[in-house]
């Protein structure tokens, strides 16, 4: 794991990205334009900001599957706090996140104090969320929000999407608290081996409650714009952005089994997927093939750097 | 085929990989019937001489004769058929599978039609095992609930139930207990009277006086001496491997013992740390002997929060403290060099800088960041000074040879400055050179008045470098003896003495 090895996954991802544009562009007219790629940066940042939280869990060894369902209940409770019980929006808003971040603080508790693995505390709570709110929503949708509301998820900030500059916000910090300071280097230590950054005295237990726990916030604020976004609240929102998280974060170069990763390697795989999906779509591609070459992309991007990453060593 | 003519020959035998040579032109041959010693420091290519002689490595140049015939080994397959087996340090069994399973294991003993004929792998595998005096080993147990010492067995019978002519034991001792050890030595001595050529790979110069013929050494890929045993003496020995003259094996650093820095009254948890009463003194080093199990480690991971005491008390620097974390031992100045340095201390693939930093991380931050230049400087200044050999700091950890990967887990420690240092096994898996290196290093640190508890399960070590030795058995301190009164017999009856009385 030297620095020469994180840069050039980076680096090739990055090369994949311009010539998967230059081609796209080519295919379509419409593409490689300014306003095309605002509006794909604004129908990404939901999927952005959990796979930025995502990074980290990934690099501790561990997987967070409830946040689609986490952003769920938060879509919902936004809704139901609002339009039910006559909270102000605003103040549902922050009422329905304070929800969803105790939601990925449950997930933590139960995968530090009871010692149950990630993937199954998840795989439980994942099922658990989205029950609640289906539950609450009893299979209603809210809408008719204020306009003033719409313009997190539709509105612009200096000619930028509002959301694109949030999930910007987020990838900065989240880069440079992963690289710079000790929580990222705990973070990494884990991953590599927790018995050993245990036996170092590192918080092993707190930091990994810490990191759900911004799991599930992150999954409720992108439900917040989500919202927003789609002017309606539904039950089933967010399902299976689990997935699209994950396969940003390993497209990114964060390895599943944890000790590597960078936000800036989820932040290019993520702009690849979704150049990919809009790309193809324009290009007259029909959806199934996208998905398709989706997946092919994802398992060349992790062969190759599993290439490098031998030479590298030897 | 007279007693003299080799059974394996090895002549001019090379390897690289990626371009550095880690073998040169080394010659090696086993005889039947002997025990052929092979030494040499980490990376001195120990490993990739037998694993070429397992058929795992194909040489780049030089020539195999087995058996009088030049022969390719180019899989673990050929050596197999040639009758080379090799029992690895990292027992390759199948814990799921019986032992008798496990012993016949590619090659079941067919019926007639071509069934596997169970009747004979589990009446054959008894024999075998009975062959080598292991008649209370049941064959349908499971191989996961055996000890070390059992599984071991289990390997040999496995290499004989295949014909093997030459045996292969790659550290065979490294974990075992005394007692187990000894039983080994009684194996490995009845192989050779059967006509098995041994090749015997191990860090413990008495073991191999005590077992072999002839007697190898390499040292940075070549061939440096092949001896019969009856020529060379330790110093020898030790002075070949490391390439110059090592003045004393345990360099006791006379150091001036203060204060009291540590108190320890009736502390217990669970049944491997049971009414631990001692102390420890500025500038000593108090040795724990005891066999595996004894509550030694045990001990040490409650005196350093991994598993809280539950009840007694602890004074440290004439404070009651209540340890309850490792991070709040490492505040209060306690520092444990764990037993399992790959598990617990080292995160491998991490920079040595980085892990050098792993304990003091909060004390090199200023709010949130790390202070990167603080750190590398602190790492560099670390390195120098334990004598760590690396590229750079920047090196994983994994890449060093075991003594400097231990070097460095020391290292991390030192960095919190410690008032009691616990090291458990400080030289386990360490070569000779690095084994004296930390030694000098553990006298530095008591001249500097740091108090070390120190466990080993070598007694040449506890008695060579302790002030006074703690025997432990059955979690509890059997005896506490002054650097005088410690002679091996005593520790050792001492460290027995829970077992006879059970």
């Amino acid at each position: 794991m030297t620095l020469r090895s994180f840069i050039r996954h980076e680096t090739f991802l990055a090369i994949l990205l311009v010539l998967a544009l230059f081609v796209l562009s080519w295919q379509s007219d419409r593409f490689f334009t300014v306003a095309n790629l605002l509006n794909q940066g604004r129908l990404m940042t939901e999927t952005g900001l959990i796979a930025i939280a995502m990074t980290f869990v990934i690099a501790t060894g561990g997987i967070d599957l409830s946040v689609g369902s986490i952003l769920g209940l938060t879509a919902i409770l936004t809704g139901v706090f609002w339009k039910n019980l006559g909270v102000p929006l605003p103040a549902a808003a922050v009422a329905a996140i304070a929800v969803g971040t105790f939601a990925g603080y449950v997930n933590g508790l139960i995968i530090t104090r009871f010692r149950v693995p990630a993937l199954i505390a998840t795989l439980a709570t994942l099922a658990l969320y989205r029950g609640l709110a289906e539950g609450v929503s009893q299979a209603r949708s809210v809408r008719g929000y204020p306009d003033w509301f719409y313009v997190l998820g539709q509105g612009e900030v200096l000619g930028v999407p509002t959301q694109l500059w949030i999930l910007l916000i987020a990838a900065v910090v989240a880069a440079v608290i992963l690289a710079y300071t000790r929580w990222g280097r705990t973070t990494y230590a884990i991953g590599s081996n927790e018995v050993a950054a245990r036996f170092s005295g590192l918080s092993v237990e707190g930091t990994k409650l810490a990191l759900y726990t911004m799991s599930g916030f992150a999954a409720a604020v992108a439900a917040v714009i989500f919202v927003s976004r789609v002017s309606t609240t539904r039950s089933d929102m967010g399902s299976g952005i689990e997935l699209d998280a994950i396969t940003a974060v390993v497209l990114g170069g964060t390895s599943i089994f944890g000790g590597r990763g960078t936000v800036l390697g989820t932040v290019l795989g993520l702009c690849l997927i979704q150049a990919l999906k809009n790309g193809l779509s324009l290009a007259g591609v029909k959806g199934d093939g996208t998905i398709m070459l989706i997946g092919i992309v994802l398992i060349l991007a992790v062969l190759a750097s599993a290439i490098f990453e031998r030479s590298g060593t030897r | 085929m007279s007693a003299d003519t080799p059974f394996v020959t090895l002549s001019g035998v090379s390897k690289a990989f990626a371009g550095v040579k880690v073998l040169k032109d080394v010659s090696f041959d086993v005889r039947a019937g002997e025990v052929h010693a092979l030494l040499g420091e980490n990376g001195a290519g120990k490993s990739t001489l037998i694993k070429i002689l397992s058929g795992l490595y194909t040489p780049d140049g030089g020539t195999i004769t087995v058996d009088g015939r030049q022969m390719k080994l180019t899989s673990p397959r050929d050596a197999t058929a040639a009758g080379i087996a090799t029992v690895y340090q990292e027992l390759l069994l199948f814990p799921e599978l019986s032992v008798a399973e496990n012993i016949f294991l590619g090659h079941y003993p067919r019926t007639s039609s071509g069934a596997i004929d169970w009747s004979a792998v589990r009446s054959r595998a008894r024999d075998l095992l009975d062959q080598l005096d292991t008649r209370e080993l049941d064959v349908d147990t499971k191989v996961l609930t055996l000890s070390v010492a059992q599984r071991q067995r289990v390997e040999i019978a496995k290499a004989l139930s295949r014909d093997a002519k030459i045996l292969i034991m790659d550290e065979p001792t490294a974990s075992l207990v005394e007692a187990d050890v000894q039983r080994l030595m009684g194996i490995v001595r009845q192989l050779r009277e059967r006509g098995v050529g041994i090749v015997y790979v191990s860090h413990r110069l008495p073991e191999i006086f005590a077992l072999a013929d002839r007697v190898t050494v390499l040292r940075d890929g070549a061939h440096v001496a092949t001896r019969d045993i009856g020529e060379v003496d330790e110093r020898q020995l030790v002075s070949l491997m490391v390439g110059r003259p090592i003045d004393s094996l345990f360099p006791k650093v006379e150091a001036a013992i203060g204060d009291t820095v540590l108190q320890v009254d009736g502390l217990n948890r669970g049944r491997q740390v049971r009414d631990i009463s001692f102390s420890l003194r500025k500038g000593e080093i108090l040795g724990i002997a005891g066999l595996v199990g004894s509550g030694r480690t045990e001990l040490a991971l409650t005196l350093f929060g991994m598993t809280p005491a539950t009840s007694g008390t602890v004074v440290l620097d004439g404070k009651p403290v209540a340890i309850r974390s490792p991070r709040q031992a490492r505040d209060l100045g306690i520092a444990y060099v764990p037993e399992d340095r790959g598990l617990q201390g080292l995160v491998k693939p991490m920079a040595i800088r980085k892990n050098i930093s792993m304990a003091t991380i909060d004390r090199l931050s200023s709010g949130i960041f790390i202070r990167a230049a603080q750190e590398a400087r602190r790492a560099t200044e670390a390195v120098k000074r334990l004598g760590v050999r690396c590229r750079s700091i920047g090196q994983p950890v994994g890449e060093l040879s075991g003594g400097n990967q231990q070097k460095v887990v020391i290292a991390k420690w030192l960095e919190t400055s410690p008032k009691v240092l616990i090291l458990d096994e400080p030289t386990r898996g360490v070569d000779v050179g690095a084994k004296a290196e930390i030694h000098t290093i553990m006298g530095e640190l008591v001249r500097q008045g740091v108090a070390i508890l120190m466990i080993s399960s070598e007694l040449p070590e506890v008695l060579g470098m302790s002030d006074r030795v703690l025997v432990m058995a059955g979690g509890r301190i059997m005896e506490e003896l002054s650097r005088e009164e410690a002679t091996p017999e005593r520790v050792g009856a001492a460290m027995t003495a829970h077992k006879e009385a059970a």
